[in-house]
């Protein structure tokens, strides 16, 4: 049996209080959608597994507070994310809105190779649609997004997102690794060089002295 | 090596060192080598911590430095959990904690860190499941004494404290940095760089290496929750691992293959041969071949050096005999002097042959060497686990005892090595299926040679089977208790003349017996055949086999992969079950009408809600240094919960003179977050607001003289802006101010009409609600005239001096006064010099004072009562005040009072 954890990583949910992040964490984690809406005050965690080229990754998964007045606090657990999800509702034009403020504020505090990923939720919600799936589209162009319309409720697309987010992470994990490796090992061929050439110059040495 | 066996030499007889751990503490900028004992006395538990030199082996390696008692004030937690890239075999970072002291430790990877973390964990969660129980920790005061006088560990102690705390702070701030340190760490541990000191240990365990304390130990529901309260513990995998093994039946189905076993004590002989009539008995290749030897060399090369050409010799006469119709591969040969054992595969099916390991055990003379005893092999075959043990027990027709024995050694002694390291070897029961075969030496007893030989003519085994030892041992269940053996149709393999058929002809004439034999324990196993073979003959011994269908489990990959996926996300379900909770009562607080000086409480009661105990903590914001706003404090700020209790904090608020300035003035409100942080859990915000009524005492004489109205009934925009404007230039003010304070004055006056013959005047407390009437009357201007006694009255006129943000005599006035407090004439310069109204406030209040003077023969007052008590509160250092500081502030506002 092969190696079950190799990693894990902090993913975060962001947007608007009332999106539907924390259904959005239920339905993936407990496969559970319950409508009622408490809102969440604090900061909240869950964790999960999943499989992603034959490694498990097990992710973290943040969900936070919404309202605007604990947004300062908020930041700051912005830091730890590998992996942001940024989730507006398409019946709301101005969670959608807001989601430039959101990206604004992950850029100053997270740190640089965040990933992340635009999920517009509720998409069952047909009839009340505010947002159309090309602005939705667009907006996530203009940012270096990918794009995600899913529903907390219908359980669609849900999965998708996180695992695409995650799929993102590992990536940016695996070729950070790689940097790190590959200087290391220039470095060490280097080394490896120079003695070389020291054992060499000794040798040459003693043919000399002789 | 066991560590707890040199702590175990230092203790009292009656305490016992459950298991110990090496560790590093940190420190500063460096950590240091500790060791851990676990010690129980009568079911208290306390953490004994000693320096140690090289690997402690007896007492004199290690000295105690301190000891932690697991009472309710303890807490062990794991930090930096997923702060970054967990790697699988990383060492394992906690925080012990008792009472005000933390300590940060760092255990080394591996299953006796994880041990003793669990057996900690254990007695922990004992100490909190029964709180009423409080321990006494008697035991440990002895140790106390040799503590206090090894100086060296309380300085490590105590800066650890801060220190730590510091770390919690850090931790936060420094993930960035963090995660790359995790990403040289890979690169570390998998090239040979030197590696920099500190991060020791990691790199000296291979990160292959995996965890354990599996399929020995039974997970019951409420074990499971606690190993999920500490996930990095690596007790993830094995909880998958035993898991898989509950449910195998869901994934795998059984398929027959055929195994041939044999036996054959050859009596030291050379093979003169062909063993073809004993190995190509089948109908078909048989699947499996499992050939065990006895007495292959009787020589004394062979036993003491264990050497013997012999081993060749039979292994090409097995390998010339095996079945023609199939291809075999020698997979793996273990021998231990004459014992020998051979396992042959189909070549078709070696690719399935996994984990193959051997092991042997001699119980001959002294026990121990190998001229009795077994040899074994252990291999898995698709799922299943099999070991095959060939065994040469003791001889002589009376020595069944001694035989059963040689068969309970062997079961205890003989182990498997694991491919990981960490796990605990395997034994022979461990294993799906056993295959016992071999010369068992078992006799025919209390039966005569004619009276045997007479039964077996007769061919009714079943009668002289009843006087077989092996049968009537196991019987008794004295031996092979589990095993199963079927039906014995063929004569006794011993003793014959060697190279014949008849009987034992020699002097010792021995009674025939069953010596060879092959028994098997487990599942699905069906005894296809089980014969002698007569027509080999080479030794005294006839060959023995047996033919075997045995089920073996494959795993079918489509119903694997539901099987651990369901698993998987069963324990992801665990452990966000386990992740700490608590229930708040509100998330809210509005404390309504909050005034100076008077305290409000509302009650958060906190219930754990969760499926683990659960610690505490209100922890800071980022930007400032403390969990909340001065005039808040939560009550207790942190703690401990066990599961299913609840606490309640109170949440307070205070505005005391230091806090007053701004909120009367608007700079501030009454708004705050707090931010409840759970260890390894979520956090909660918890929002406090309220009203602040603004009040005269904390602003300052300049914005009071600025009012004509009550400071309550000004509009908050004008005082905001008088708090802005400074002193010195009264000419942007259009309207004239106030000589003084009216609030002042009505104080004052108050006290000249009605208390200058009042005895004990400012020596006598006011009373606490009549303060608070008097503080109303002067904020909102209701009633006219001051409620309270003279005292209460003079006792606000000291706090209302008191909590001026800028006293009397302004600090930037306040180093002058201290020089020329000699001078009386300087002194009365100073005062001139001071914005108009404090030179106002100051001159009245001196007035006032000398006019109190004048009836000290009532009052009992004079001037060095009055020094003492003014002069502190109208002379106020910026910094700290020293005496003889104080005396001089004395010394100068005496000249006032003449
Ligand atoms: N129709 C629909 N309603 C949803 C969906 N997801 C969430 N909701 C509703 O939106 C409300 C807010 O959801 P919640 O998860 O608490 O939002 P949060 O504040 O972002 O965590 C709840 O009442 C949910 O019932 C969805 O996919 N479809
Ligand atoms: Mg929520």
């Amino acid at each position: 049996m092969a190696k079950q954890y190799d990693v894990l990583f902090r993913l975060l949910l962001l947007g608007d209080s009332g999106v539907g992040k924390t259904c959005m964490l239920r339905r993936f984690t407990e496969g559970e959608f319950d409508p009622s809406h408490i809102s969440t005050i604090g900061v909240d965690f869950k964790m999960k597994t999943i499989e992603i080229d034959g490694l498990r990754v097990r992710v973290q998964i943040w969900d936070t507070a919404g309202q605007e007045r604990y947004q300062t606090i908020t930041k700051q657990y912005y830091r730890r994310a590998q992996g942001i999800i940024f989730v507006y509702d398409i019946t709301d034009r101005a969670s959608f809105q807001h989601i430039a403020k959101w990206a604004g504020d992950v850029d100053e505090n997270a740190p640089d190779d965040v990933q992340t990923i635009l999920v517009g939720n509720k998409a069952d919600e047909e009839c009340s649609r505010q947002v159309t799936k090309e602005q939705g589209q667009k907006l996530a162009e203009t940012y270096g997004m990918e794009f995600f319309e899913a529903s907390a409720s219908t359980s669609s697309n849900i999965s998708e997102s996180f695992i695409r987010v995650t799929e993102l992470v590992l990536q940016a994990q695996k070729r950070d690794v790689d940097n790190l490796l590959g200087s290391l090992d220039s470095y060490l061929d280097q080394v490896a060089l120079q003695e070389e050439k020291s054992s060499q110059d000794n040798h040459t040495q003693r043919t000399c002295a002789c | 090596m066991d560590q707890s066996i040199a702590i175990q030499e230092t203790l009292a007889k009656e305490e016992n060192c459950i298991v110990a751990a090496q560790c590093e503490i940190l420190l500063e900028d460096f950590s240091e080598s500790r060791l851990l004992g676990l010690v129980e006395c009568s079911k208290e538990h306390a953490i004994f911590i000693y320096s140690h030199r090289r690997m402690a082996i007896t007492a004199d390696d290690v000295s105690l430095e301190d000891i932690v008692p697991i009472s309710l004030d303890f807490a062990v937690v794991e930090v930096s959990s997923a702060e970054q890239l967990v790697v699988v075999g990383a060492d394992t970072r906690v925080r012990m904690s008792y009472k005000d002291e933390e300590l940060e430790l760092t255990l080394p990877f591996g299953s006796q860190s994880r041990l003793f973390l669990c057996e900690v964990n254990k007695a922990w969660s004992d100490v909190c499941r029964s709180p009423a129980q409080v321990p006494k920790f008697e035991w440990i005061n002895k140790y106390k004494k040799a503590i206090k006088s090894q100086e060296s560990v309380k300085q490590f102690i105590a800066p650890l404290e801060e220190f730590s705390n510091k770390v919690n702070q850090h931790q936060e701030m420094e993930k960035v940095s963090d995660k790359k340190g995790s990403l040289e760490k890979v690169k570390t541990s998998n090239s040979v760089t030197p590696k920099p000191k500190g991060n020791s240990s990691q790199e000296n365990q291979s990160r292959e290496e995996r965890d354990d304390l599996v399929r020995s130990s039974s997970h019951t529901t409420s074990n499971k929750a606690q190993i999920l309260a500490m996930p990095q513990f690596g007790l993830r995998d094995n909880l998958i691992k035993c898991e898989l093994l509950k449910n195998e039946d869901l994934y795998t189905y059984l398929e027959n293959f055929s195994f041939f076993l044999g036996t054959y004590n050859v009596n030291g002989q050379t093979p003169k041969e062909s063993l073809r009539p004993w190995l190509s008995c089948t109908l078909k290749p048989p699947d499996i071949y499992c050939l065990g030897f006895q007495e292959l060399d009787l020589s004394k090369e062979a036993f003491f050096f264990n050497d013997t050409p012999k081993e060749l010799e039979w292994t090409k006469a097995v390998s010339d005999a095996l079945h023609a119709e199939a291809q075999y591969a020698l997979v793996k040969l273990v021998r231990l002097v004459g014992i020998m054992l051979i396992f042959y595969v189909k070549k078709e099916h070696a690719e399935f042959i996994s984990d193959v390991e051997t092991d042997y055990v001699g119980t001959g003379i002294m026990g121990r060497m190998g001229n009795k005893g077994a040899v074994a092999i252990r291999f898995r075959f698709h799922n299943s686990d099999i070991c095959v043990v060939n065994s040469h027990l003791a001889a002589h027709v009376e020595e069944y005892e001694r035989r059963n024995q040689d068969f309970k050694d062997i079961c205890s002694r003989l182990q498997f090595r694991q491919l990981d390291p960490t796990q605990p070897p395997l034994t022979i029961m461990k294993h799906d299926v056993v295959l016992w075969i071999g010369d068992l030496n078992y006799r025919i007893s209390d039966l005569d040679v004619d009276k045997v030989k007479d039964l077996i003519t007769k061919n009714d085994f079943e009668t002289l089977h009843s006087y077989d030892q092996l049968k009537r041992q196991i019987d008794e269940e004295a031996v092979f208790v589990g095993f199963e053996e079927g039906e014995i149709d063929f004569q006794p393999t011993y003793k014959y003349d060697t190279g014949s058929d008849k009987w034992d002809t020699s002097e010792k004439c021995r009674i025939p017996a069953w010596c060879d034999r092959i028994l098997w324990k487990g599942k699905n196993i069906q005894q296809e055949h089980y014969q002698s073979h007569m027509a080999v003959r080479t030794s005294d011994h006839k060959p023995v086999s047996s033919l075997f269908i045995i089920g073996i489990k494959r795993v079918n990959s489509e119903a694997y992969k539901k099987t651990f996926e369901e698993i998987v996300r069963n324990i992801d379900k665990m452990e966000n079950e386990c992740i700490p909770s608590l229930s708040l009562s509100k998330r809210e607080f509005h404390f309504k009408d909050v005034k100076y000086m008077q305290h409000q409480a509302e009650a958060l009661s906190l219930f754990n809600d969760g499926q683990v105990p659960c610690q505490f903590e209100f922890i800071q914001k980022p930007n400032e240094s403390t969990y909340s706003k001065p005039w808040l404090t939560a009550n207790p700020s942190k703690g401990f919960i066990p599961q299913g209790g609840s606490m309640v904090i109170e949440l307070e608020v205070f505005v005391n003179r230091s806090t007053a300035p701004d909120l009367n003035c608007g700079k501030q409100e009454i708004e705050d977050i707090l931010v409840l942080h759970l260890e390894r859990g979520k956090d909660y915000f918890i929002s406090v607001t309220g009203n602040y009524l603004p009040s005269c005492f904390g602003t300052s004489i300049y914005s009071l003289c600025h009012m004509r109205e009550p400071v309550q009934d000004m509009p908050i925009q004008t005082l905001l802006k008088l708090a802005e404007m400074s002193p010195d230039d009264d000419s942007s003010t259009a309207e004239k101010p106030l000589d003084i304070p009216k609030e002042l004055w009505m104080m004052v006056d108050h006290l000249f009409r009605n208390a200058v013959n009042q005895e004990d005047l400012f020596q006598q407390p006011g009373l606490r609600t009549e303060f608070e009437e008097i503080r109303d009357c002067l904020d909102s201007g209701m009633p006219d005239s001051l409620p309270g006694s003279n005292h209460s009255v003079a006792e606000a006129l000291l706090l209302f001096l008191d909590a001026l943000p800028e006293p009397v005599i302004p600090f930037s006035f306040y180093q002058q006064c201290l020089e020329c407090c000699s001078s009386g004439a300087q002194c009365e310069k100073i005062v001139s010099m001071l914005p108009q109204c404090h030179k106002n406030v100051f001159s009245y209040l001196a007035a006032f004072l000398r006019e109190l003077l004048k009836n000290s023969a009532s009052n009992g007052l004079d001037v060095s009562i009055l020094v003492t008590i003014f002069a502190s509160l109208l002379l106020k250092s910026p910094k700290k005040q020293d005496l003889a500081e104080k005396t001089k502030t004395q010394e100068f506002f005496q000249h006032f009072l003449n």
